[in-house]
């Protein structure tokens, strides 16, 4: 556990954050197309290109923005708008509360940029780290500010080109994040088989698909899952 | 297009509903006492949200998505490396694109 198995302080420090941007420079690089993506779905649709680039700036997510893309009509109804941004933005909710035995340890100063840039490659990647003992949340603000400059790097070009620059998902970079997440799982798994927690989040989030508004699913599957992890493997 | 007030009225609607998600799980835990129970409850729940989250992604994509992450799962467990594992999940959904359409 957290509190008994460490006793040295968790940190936030300079080294870290270096050691952050290094490790995840090169899922940063797959970033660009992904908001390449998003940059010209933006100008396509109609939108001006510095309320677009505002737009990746600002949120720094692929699935909450395209999201609100689909609902930028002539008038946007803003209550719709609101409700699915948080559905699909509950799971950072979740993301956070999982990452609130180091990041609380820090003080206000520096947990609110820290989590500003949170996301799911950047907790996937921290959550492995800082449960196998890392103490220093750089690594995470680190890798949080690699991405989120892949992402606004794209989400610029890809405004500023437009159609010019082709179909990215005929090069596969729709998948990336999607590949990114199923290989960290995988790497988990092989590491610490705790397969109760994934298998029954997995199940439980596609079978209340129908049931819930989408986002909500992945919220149901990840109490489920941790529920059912911590009741088999007390 | 709506109008630009309206426009930015939403950009920053969005936008604050965001941060605020991210910054709310940790700000809402400090008012639940870190237990043995809490702590293994959350070490669960950090794997059991990334599964659900790819589980649902899959569910609403199609073969093509399906084969890439079975490619990006087998290169993680073949070589460890989360980035080839990426990269070979990449190539795979290009290469259906390309064969298939």
């Amino acid at each position: 556990m957290v509190s008994q198995s460490h006793s040295s302080p968790i940190t936030l420090t300079r080294h870290g954050t270096r050691r952050g941007i290094l490790q995840l420079a090169p899922v940063a690089v797959f970033f660009i197309p992904f908001g390449l993506a998003f940059g010209v779905a933006a100008t396509t649709k109609g939108m001006p290109a510095l309320q677009s680039i505002t737009l990746s700036v600002l949120v720094f997510s692929g699935s909450v923005q395209f999201s609100a893309l689909d609902l930028w009509r002539e008038v946007i109804a803003y209550g719709s708008l609101a409700l699915v941004v948080m559905a699909v933005n509950a799971r950072h909710v979740v993301m956070g509360a999982a990452l609130s035995p180091w990041v609380n340890a820090l003080p206000l100063a520096q947990r609110l940029p820290t989590l500003a840039l949170l996301n799911d490659a950047n907790f996937a990647v921290c959550q492995g780290a800082f449960q196998a003992g890392e103490r220093d949340l750089g690594l995470l603000l680190g890798s949080g500010l690699v991405l989120w400059s892949g992402w606004v790097v794209g989400a610029v070009a890809g405004t500023l080109a437009g159609t010019s620059v082709g179909n990215p998902v005929a090069l596969g970079f729709d998948v990336v994040m999607l590949c990114f997440l199923a290989a960290m799982v995988t790497g988990q798994l092989t590491r610490r088989l705790r397969l109760v927690p994934v298998v029954v989040g997995a199940a439980v989030s596609v079978l209340a698909m129908p049931y819930l508004p989408l986002g909500w699913n992945v919220i149901a599957g990840a109490f489920v899952g941790a529920a059912a992890g911590s009741w088999v493997h007390a | 297009m709506p109008d630009a007030i309206s426009a930015w009225i939403g950009i920053l609607l969005v936008a604050g509903v965001t941060v605020g998600s991210r910054l709310s799980g940790p700000l809402l835990m400090t008012y639940l006492p870190l237990s043995i129970r809490v702590e293994r409850f959350l070490q669960n729940l950090s794997l059991s949200v990334i599964a659900a989250l790819v589980a649902s992604m899959l569910a609403r994509g199609g073969l093509r998505e399906a084969a890439a992450v079975v490619m990006a799962g087998g290169v993680m467990v073949l070589l460890r490396k989360s980035i080839w594992a990426m990269g070979a999940g990449m190539i795979c959904a290009a290469g259906w694109t390309f064969f298939a359409g």
